[in-house]
């Protein structure tokens, strides 16, 4: 049976439709009829005959017909799938062999690749663990803070008016109260200082947070009278039990009182804060008397009644604010109330900078793609005689197209899952290097969410910078140009203004960055040169509270504070030392209101507040506060003596205004034993700055320990030479008098200055470090357009020189198109940061976020930068020798 | 005589054994092999052959016949001739093993 081979070929389409099946079942079914009927006639059967002979003997034709084209369809099927797979492998074989080959590229792309996706992995990983994550507790979204509020302020609440607001409020199922503070754990080796959150019995509950041991607290638990009792954090509990499971029932020494342990909490419980323990609120019948309801000190937490909203809730506590000011206008008089989402509360003051972060890093994710694709449009070119034989040898352009999408997309993987380590090994460092007062860090790991984030950021990277490339696919045209001997044939003007876009992009993308660090480097470095009004270098501090019943009189607590400052000021290389309640900087706060005698009564509400500080006289010297008038405190302020105070410069200007305030009285609402806290002012000091270096100054007024002894004490020692030194044998002097008396809070004033800066450094660096990185990619972009406009008018240049055009004309002529683009780069990006840098104005300080140097500055720092990467390829440009350019086509 | 069940699919492999056929030369072929014995439908003749080449037992392609017309040529592939082997050897089992009975003269 002969057959001509080959014949298959012509036949042969690459897959075959629904009517090509039809055609060929058909084909296939008449040429079997023919040959037949044809066979029936040659026995002599007659043809009308012979062909309904061989239809009836062929059995049901169109059932097989039918058949037949169901079954070669799903052929076509399987066999189209395979192939498309086979094409897939082969593209891939393909692509990575091209990245092998062109290793400086490969190594360059994935670099950036990897730079780019790890950066944006490790900054959501932390935005996820911080802003996204739910709160760990059940139906989160039901949980609110409530606060009291003052013209627009916010504050904790007071223990009456939050009785108030749980007996009156109906849009909450369940208010809660909290209040953290620190505690001695005495009985056990060293006495030791915790932290600890007192709690009302409810809190557990609320959040729905179930004991891992023990039971939660149950009602009653949080009368001044009722035993104490404690819930152990998972820490605490591993760290000083050994995670003893039989630890419920035992007791612990805490301040002197024993306390019996109830549970143990799980490993996720983290309100109000991660403390090392839970104890109950104990409110005293002072706390709760009517004359408590304007020491607002409570954080308050409520759980949403099932069908309430936020509005709802915050219009019924709106009510019930209005009802207790008519009711006791002295201490409510302007108070409101505001719910806010509980998580919302919690990472509001980081949400802003870490949302510009992530914007910072998405740009320059921007710039890595655009610097990928402007590298691959390169080798496109490079590679256009390649394509072009592909062409000619009959690839598809679809073909062609999927074939360099494989290869962005094997580079997008790869760089993906490099940068994926890197994010891993970022995010690690993130945490290590955040200050530890951003909110809910221990919630930051690189997750499964966080892995699908980067799949897709790889995906749509890839299909960015690989559309780009994909679209200049060279045509038939180029096909013509490689008959026409062409060779050197060029992409077309086409991809140059491509490329030209992408460089732009760059250049306004990296500078949008740099005006933002540039702004927070200006504006860090006006919090630097802020005076925090007194000299931390050479201070150090520790602090001691005096709780269990030996210090239970003022006069032991003063007679204490005398022997330690004695034992202290023994301690070589000690110059001076003093005892304060309250430390600059801190966030340790006492504000109280005040009245001046002598003068009208202020309306409720409105009277003057100071932050109040009891120091003894070596105090200003010590922390180097000036004295500006009057005169500091002496022995000679001592009990019984008149009572004595001193103002700061701020108290005097904003309270005594064109009045010298030496020589008057006045008289705080704090009741201690009786007494008010009241006397004649002596002394004017410098401000210090209280809650951080960037806000406002506080009032401060300043009593003599002697006079006001109180039971926390800080230590504060100006040392010669290191600070630090002094701390180990002040610890050792005061284990010397009173074992059971756990130090803490040690550190020296410097670092103290350094935390209050740690997150806008942490903000700054990072913004920074994404701003070089924009920079660098962004050069490395104009550098590698500018370079292949030389190339690619080596030819053009060569004869120009030839004709007689000197060096500099060449150069000149390059580096100008460079600077095409940088100016145009650079005038977008000032636009864009005019507008988009208003995102930054909550994060400065003391500079506008439209600030006109440093827009200047940026500006011209990249221009000249843009200037330099395009000046290297000219200068390379106007060394051709004239004769080699023009042979080498 | 009718053909037994699953018996075609083992003809055609064999009947293709040798060189590749259209699906009328294949018919033509067995009905003189088996000297006009068994009679296989057309249709399910051509029904097998696409279900065979579905399963990858054979493939196709375009051709000219004897008289210069276009025809849909069969042969076997690799896995084709594999199965027809393993058809083959069980066959001939099972056809023993029918005829020991059959032929046995006292129980």
């Amino acid at each position: 049976m002969p057959r001509i081979p080959g014949i298959r070929r012509a036949f042969r389409l690459p897959w075959s439709s629904a009517s090509r099946v039809r055609r060929e079942v058909d084909d296939e079914l008449r040429f079997h009829l023919e040959m037949k009927t044809q066979e029936l006639i040659d026995a002599g059967i007659a043809p009308g005959e012979a062909q309904r002979r061989a239809r009836s003997e062929f059995g049901d034709i169109e059932h097989t017909r039918r058949y037949l084209n169901d079954t070669d369809r799903e052929r076509m099927r399987d066999e189209r799938r395979a192939e498309i797979g086979d094409e897939l492998r082969q593209d891939v074989r393909f692509a990575l062999r091209q990245l092998g080959r062109n290793r400086g590229f490969t190594v360059i792309a994935l670099l950036t690749l990897a730079l780019g996706i790890g950066a944006n992995t490790a900054i959501f990983s932390v935005v996820r663990g911080v802003l996204l994550r739910e709160l760990p507790y059940r139906a989160p979204n039901g949980l609110l803070r409530v606060y009291s509020s003052l013209e627009g302020g916010l504050t904790t609440a007071s223990v009456p008016d939050f009785v108030d607001w749980r007996r009156q409020s109906k849009a909450f199922s369940a208010l809660a109260a909290s209040y953290e503070n620190t505690v001695n754990l005495t009985g056990s080796g060293t006495a030791e200082r915790l932290n600890q959150a007192s709690v009302t019995t409810n809190l557990f509950e609320l959040l729905g947070v179930r004991p891992a041991l023990g039971r939660s607290f149950a009602p009653g638990e949080d009368l001044e009278s009722a035993p104490r009792v404690v819930i152990l954090s998972d820490g605490l509990w591993r760290s000083h039990f050994g995670a003893d499971r039989s630890i419920i029932g035992k007791t612990m020494v805490l301040d002197g009182f024993e306390t019996t342990i109830v549970g143990v909490a799980p490993p996720e419980m983290r309100y109000p804060s991660s403390v090392d323990m839970w104890l109950t609120t104990r409110f005293s019948q002072r706390d709760l008397s009517a004359s408590s309801r304007g020491a607002r000190w409570i954080d308050v937490i409520g759980r949403l009644a099932p069908g309430v909203t936020r509005p709802q809730a915050q219009s019924e506590m709106a009510a019930i604010a209005r009802r207790l000011a008519l009711q006791d206008p002295a201490h409510d008089a302007g108070y409101g109330t505001y719910v806010i989402p509980l998580r919302d509360d919690m990472v509001g003051a980081v949400r802003a900078p870490l949302i510009v972060l992530l914007m910072a890093v998405g740009f320059v994710m921007l710039i890595a793609c655009a610097n990928v694709a402007n590298l691959l449009l390169g080798r496109t070119a490079a590679r256009e005689s390649e394509l072009a034989v592909r062409i000619a040898l009959g690839a598809g352009r679809g073909r062609l197209v999927r074939q360099l999408f494989t290869e962005s997309a094997c580079l997008a993987l790869i760089g993906g899952a490099l940068g994926l380590a890197l994010a891993q090994w970022g995010t690690w460092m993130l945490v290590a290097i955040a200050p530890s007062d951003i909110p809910r860090l221990y919630n930051v790991r690189v997750d499964t969410s966080v892995l699908l984030f980067t799949l897709g950021a790889t995906i749509v990277a890839a299909f960015f910078f690989g559309s780009i490339p994909a679209l200049h696919t060279p045509s038939d045209k180029v096909a013509l140009q490689l008959r026409q001997g062409n060779r050197g044939s060029r992409t077309g003007p086409g991809s140059s203004r491509a490329r030209s876009i992408l460089v732009v992009t760059e250049i306004t993308l990296a500078l949008m960055l740099l005006v933002g660090a540039g702004l927070l480097i200006k504006s860090f470095a006006r919090l630097r040169d802020v005076n925090p009004g007194f000299q931390p270098a050479h201070v150090s501090t520790f602090t001691v509270t005096l709780t269990s019943a030996r210090y239970a009189t003022l006069e032991q607590q003063r007679l204490f504070a005398g022997t330690l400052l004695d034992q202290v000021r023994r301690v070589p290389g000690v110059d001076s030392a003093a005892v304060t309640f309250g430390l600059p900087l801190s966030g340790t706060s006492f504000q109280l209101s005040f009245d001046v005698e002598g003068r009208a009564a202020p309306p409720p509400n409105a009277e003057p507040r100071a932050q109040v500080r009891v120091v003894t006289p070596a105090y200003f010297a010590t922390v180097g506060i000036p004295l500006l008038r009057g005169r500091s405190f002496t022995a000679e302020d001592k009990p019984g003596a008149p009572r004595t105070l001193i103002v700061s410069e701020e108290t005097a200007r904003r309270y005594f205004p064109g009045e010298n305030p030496i020589g008057k009285r006045i008289r705080f609402g704090w009741n201690r034993d009786g007494e008010h806290l009241a006397g004649e002012i002596v002394g004017v000091v410098g401000d210090v700055r209280q809650r951080g270096l960037s806000a406002a100054l506080t009032p401060h007024v300043y009593a003599a320990f002697d006079q006001w002894p109180v039971d926390e004490l800080t230590v504060v020692m100006r040392t010669r030479g290191d600070p630090t030194v002094a701390l180990r044998p002040a610890h050792a002097a005061i284990a010397a008098l009173d074992r059971d008396l756990p130090v803490y809070d040690a550190f020296t004033l410097e670092s103290m200055v350094d935390r209050s800066l740690g997150q806008p450094k942490f903000y700054l660096l990072l913004l920074t470090a994404f701003a070089v990185l924009a920079v660098v990619l962004a050069v490395v972009g104009i550098y590698g357009v500018i370079a292949y406009t030389v190339q690619q008018r080596a030819r053009e240049i060569g004869i120009r020189m030839a004709l007689g055009a000197s060096a500099e004309r060449v150069v000149g002529m390059v580096v100008r198109r460079g600077a095409t683009l940088a100016i145009a780069g650079v005038l977008l990006g000032t636009a864009a940061s005019f507008g988009v840098m208003r995102v930054l104005q909550s994060q400065l300080f003391g500079v506008s976020a439209r600030d006109p140097l440093t827009f200047v500055g940026v500006a011209a720092l990249l221009g000249i930068v843009a200037l330099i990467a395009s000046w290297i390829p000219a200068r390379r440009a106007a060394r051709v020798d004239p004769l080699t350019a023009m042979r080498a086509d | 005589m009718d053909l037994l069940q699953g018996t075609l699919d083992v003809l055609i492999l064999k009947t293709l054994s040798w060189d590749s056929m259209h699906g009328y030369a294949i018919s033509r072929w067995i009905r003189q092999r088996t000297d006009n014995v068994l009679t296989v439908e057309d249709a399910a003749l051509y029904q097998a052959l696409h279900r065979l080449e579905r399963k990858g037992l054979i493939e196709s392609e375009w051709g000219l016949s004897e008289n210069n017309r276009r025809a849909k040529y069969y042969q076997l592939t690799q896995a084709g001739r594999r199965q027809l082997r393993a058809e083959t050897s069980e066959w001939r089992q099972y056809a023993e093993a029918v005829f020991k009975v059959l032929e046995t003269a006292s129980p």
